[in-house]
């Protein structure tokens, strides 16, 4: 029988539940119960769709059932006449961060401007059909990829333009470099991750969903060095910088005892995720260029890798390099999304979306910071 | 069967009357105190019966029935119920009930018992035996917790044991719960699927602890009582705490599980 095992150790996922139940019923409250539920059920995916594939799986998909959300979330936005109270919301950071929505505070329909060829189908609310693995077409060229539907939301938050380039510091395994990619507005992606066997995997991914053309040097370059030194590579230079740091992977950490950060082995290796973040994210402020936008992401719920890594890098950036940033407001962006996702209400610095059984998506943590100076 | 016509239903009896032996005349069950339209009925379904000794044994159903003090309308509701009862030796019946008899029914409980459950007259002795036994001997209920169970969920009588076995190990072990509790919530009248199901969902939201070898738990564990006997927008809205849309998809999600589990088992079995 299942309970007839008496473990001689507690096994890491049985450490990640124990340790998430004390600092998460702490910091979300009531929430708490709804989110371990569904962290501890089976979660949903996204299908990104690959604008360079020609395959009729995205047909058989929305015969399903399945939906863009990305362009269902704008048709929702712009017929509403929706007075965007949140971007005229008065400061409410308890940080020394300011906060400004996009666009300014200037009151029109949509403040957001999403790039249209993002595409990324989910199954409804409350669906748990699943999707199976994509097929290639005739060039080879794989359908769609599979990914959490929220962690298109940095990319979304990242609002890449034409002709910009665009350093994504973690990227591997390559989910959010494929959808920036989709937008093929970037003029030039540098893609890095610390580790050597997932940057072959990146590169894997690239070239299983984009054409060979579209991979050439002067288009993309993959590299493998430690991020928190690119400052000391290059400086002042992206208009886009994606930040999506290694962290607690909250939902992986509950259901796989294999490569489980809260394994006995890791605890150092864990503790010092908040300064690794934090550095990390200094870095990606340095490269970018001053006017540039940097994105910060996480998969985990935590607080301290959340918003105390921001207001901890925003400091040191001001202090050790007297650079000024400014924390966007993704309040539009959240409530543009509100019906595929849960949001944790009243975060003071940031968007997160919170796991929900019936929208079985997260945890993502995100905050957008613009250089000033 | 179409009774749309008076001379359609007349020839049809008279059919049936050259069939049946002469006691089981519509007019014998009228004279036993049935009412018009249950005496048809029964009739009904007498004439429709197979075998050279149904006549009799359909006597003798009757006959024991009135023995343990049932009326008419209840005994026409018994047999509408269950009518495999028509087909059971008097022998068989009376061994039956003398039976639950000395596993503790008295009078009035063994009458509601059957009247609920009729189907556990249809249940050979052994068979009950070794419910019994196993309820005793694999789960450590006491004689008198036993009888209780009989008593509240005759329906264990004719359960598969391995299911039986399972639930059981399910509510000790993984729920912390002892027996006289069982007893008490009438554990036997749900189904494995519905307890485990509210457990994993308490469990999962961190409701629901599983105790220690010492029996401690850090939270306290709601009551099986309020688990099991509540409804299931209470279950969701009281004790839960969670929306009704949580655990429609939960259910869905849980039982994709299961499913996927079994078939993992299987395949392993089949090594
Ligand atoms: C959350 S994952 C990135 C996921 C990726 N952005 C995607 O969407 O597929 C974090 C990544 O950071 C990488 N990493 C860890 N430490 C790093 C460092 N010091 N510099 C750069 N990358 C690092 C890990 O190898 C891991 O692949």
């Amino acid at each position: 029988g299942k309970w007839a095992a008496t473990q001689p150790k507690q096994p890491p996922t049985r450490m990640a539940l124990q340790h998430f139940d004390a600092t998460y019923s702490a910091q979300l409250g009531a929430l708490w119960p709804s989110i371990r539920v569904a962290l501890l059920s089976e979660r949903k995916y996204g299908a990104l769709l690959n604008h360079f594939s020609h395959n009729p799986d995205v047909e058989e998909l929305q015969g399903q059932g399945c939906k863009d959300f990305i362009s269902n979330g704008e048709a929702f936005m712009f017929p509403a006449s929706a007075d965007h109270h949140s971007e005229l919301r008065p400061e409410e950071d308890s940080s020394s961060v300011s906060t400004v929505t996009h666009g300014g505070g200037i009151r029109q329909p949509s403040p957001l401007r999403l790039s249209p060829n993002i595409r990324c189908l989910v199954f409804p609310r409350g669906d748990i059909t699943r999707f199976r693995p994509a097929r290639p077409d005739k060039f080879g060229l794989l359908s769609y990829y599979l990914l959490d539907a929220a962690s298109m939301l940095p990319c979304l938050a990242l609002d890449v333009q034409e002709s910009h380039t665009v350093l994504d510091l973690c990227a591997a395994p390559g989910g959010k470099a494929l959808a920036l990619l989709q937008t093929q507005s970037v003029r030039f992606l540098c893609a890095n991750d610390l580790s050597v066997s997932r940057t072959s995997r990146l590169k894997r991914v690239l070239h299983s969903y984009v054409p060979k053309a579209l991979l050439t040097d002067d288009k993309l370059r993959i590299t493998s060095f430690d991020g928190t030194i690119w400052g000391e590579i290059e400086r002042n230079s992206f208009d886009r910088v994606l930040v999506d740091v290694p962290c607690t992977t909250d939902r992986h950490s509950l259901m796989d005892d294999d490569n489980n950060i809260f394994s006995r082995s890791r605890v150092g290796e864990r503790r010092s995720l908040p300064q690794l973040q934090a550095q990390l994210l200094l870095a990606g402020i340095l490269a970018a260029c001053p006017g540039g936008d940097v994105l910060y992401s996480t998969c985990t719920l935590s607080a301290n890798q959340n918003q105390a890594v921001v207001q901890q890098a925003v400091q040191l950036a001001e202090e050790q390099h007297g650079i000024q940033l400014q924390v966007i407001c993704l309040r539009p962006l959240a409530q543009m999304f509100s019906n595929t996702f849960h949001f944790a209400p009243n975060l003071h610095l940031g968007e997160m979306v919170i796991p929900h059984l019936a929208a079985n998506f997260g945890p993502i943590y995100l905050c957008k910071l613009r250089r000033l100076t | 069967r179409l009774l749309c016509s008076v001379s359609d239903q007349t020839s049809s009896l008279l059919q049936r009357n050259k069939r049946n032996s002469p006691e089981l005349s519509l007019r014998s069950f009228l004279d036993m105190g049935f009412t018009e339209y249950q005496a048809e009925q029964l009739y009904d379904s007498v004439s429709r019966l197979k075998g050279g000794n149904a006549a009799k044994h359909v006597l003798s159903t009757l006959s024991v029935l009135f023995v343990l003090g049932f009326n008419p309308t209840t005994v026409h509701k018994l047999l509408d119920k269950c009518p495999e009862l028509y087909k059971v030796k008097e022998m068989q019946l009376q061994q039956r009930i003398s039976h639950l008899r000395q596993l503790g029914f008295v009078e009035g409980s063994l009458q509601r018992t059957v009247s609920h459950y009729p189907k556990i007259l249809t249940v050979p002795v052994k068979s009950v035996k070794s419910v019994v036994q196993f309820l005793r001997e694999k789960c450590l209920f006491t004689t008198q917790q036993v009888a209780e169970i009989l008593r509240d969920s005759p329906a264990v009588v004719l359960q598969d044991l391995d299911q039986l076995e399972y639930k059981f190990q399910y509510v000790y072990f993984r729920m912390g719960v002892k027996q006289a509790e069982m007893v008490k919530c009438r554990l036997f009248r749900f189904s494995l699927d519905d307890v485990r199901c509210r457990h994993t969902f308490l469990e999962r939201r961190g409701l629901y602890q599983t105790p220690d070898k010492k029996g401690q738990t850090t939270l306290i564990n709601p009551k099986l009582d309020r688990i099991l006997n509540v409804d299931e927008g209470t279950f969701i809205a009281d004790v839960v705490q969670a929306s009704p849309e949580e655990y429609d998809v939960f259910q869905k999600l849980l039982a994709r599980e299961w499913k996927e589990e079994d078939f993992e088992y299987g395949s392993i079995e089949s090594y």
